[in-house]
């Protein structure tokens, strides 16, 4: 079903978009290539999004067009266990688990597209603190620069989600 | 923390792994070994139950209070 939804929204966007530019081809050259950069930019966004190689263009404090916020929360776990503990929260959360990465002690997650966002990236990082850990959380937008809320709310559904998973 | 989780004390004597004890007790091995460490913020009647009913033991063989020096 949220496949379906995927496939429909290209669908979609291709549609407009590919009447749109070749309505304006034969009339407006420079309207057109101003549109086509711009339709490119967002698929090259939306092809590179699942993949933590591309986490410092999303997280960069220079790209202007993503709206990102970050926060950081101290566990009393282990590292390695509080790794395994995010990636099972987010398994059996809402957001979708994308790409993990235990050598850097990295998790990708991406949220769910809503009327207010494309889906948002959610990038984990975890450092070691003694016998305790550190979770670096950073919430991007995909292709905005405003996220109208939707950041923010990430940030506390994850924390509260993470909260609650540790009455086992 | 002065509740000490003897569960690995437990599971040695049963010579039982924490796999197979999350097998039986439908707790995933990443929670049993946060339990296991004392790092849990509550454990749930149920979950208590499950675990006495597979290690047939008591909550006291797995929970131990020890009052606190401070």
């Amino acid at each position: 079903m949220k496949n379906l939804k995927h496939i429909a929204a290209f669908i979609a966007i291709g549609f407009v978009a590919g009447g749109i530019t070749y309505l304006l081809k034969p009339y407006y050259p420079i309207k057109f290539i101003v549109l086509f950069l711009f339709i490119g930019f967002f698929i090259v966004n939306i092809l590179i999004r699942k993949s933590l190689i591309f986490k410092k263009y999303f997280t960069s404090q220079y790209n202007f067009l993503t709206s990102k916020i970050e926060s950081k929360h101290t566990y009393d776990i282990p590292i390695d266990l509080m790794f395994e503990k995010a990636i099972e929260v987010i398994s059996n959360s809402q957001f979708k688990l994308v790409d993990t990465n235990k050598e850097t002690m990295e998790v990708l997650a991406i949220s769910k597209i809503s009327f207010k966002s494309w889906g948002e990236n959610i990038y984990l990082r975890f450092e070691p603190n003694g016998d305790k850990s550190i979770m670096y959380f950073c919430s991007t937008t995909l292709f905005q620069s405003y996220s109208w809320g939707k950041n923010e709310s990430n940030n506390s559904v994850l924390f509260n989600e993470i909260e609650a998973s540790l009455t086992v | 923390m002065s509740i000490i989780v003897n569960l690995d004390v437990v599971l040695a004597r049963r010579k039982l792994k924490l796999k197979e004890l999350s097998e039986m007790v439908g707790v995933s091995t990443v929670n049993l070994s946060i339990l296991k460490q004392g790092k849990v913020k509550a454990i749930r009647f149920s979950t208590l139950n499950a675990i006495c009913l597979a290690l047939d033991c008591q909550p006291g063989d797995i929970l131990e209070f020890v009052e606190d020096e401070n």
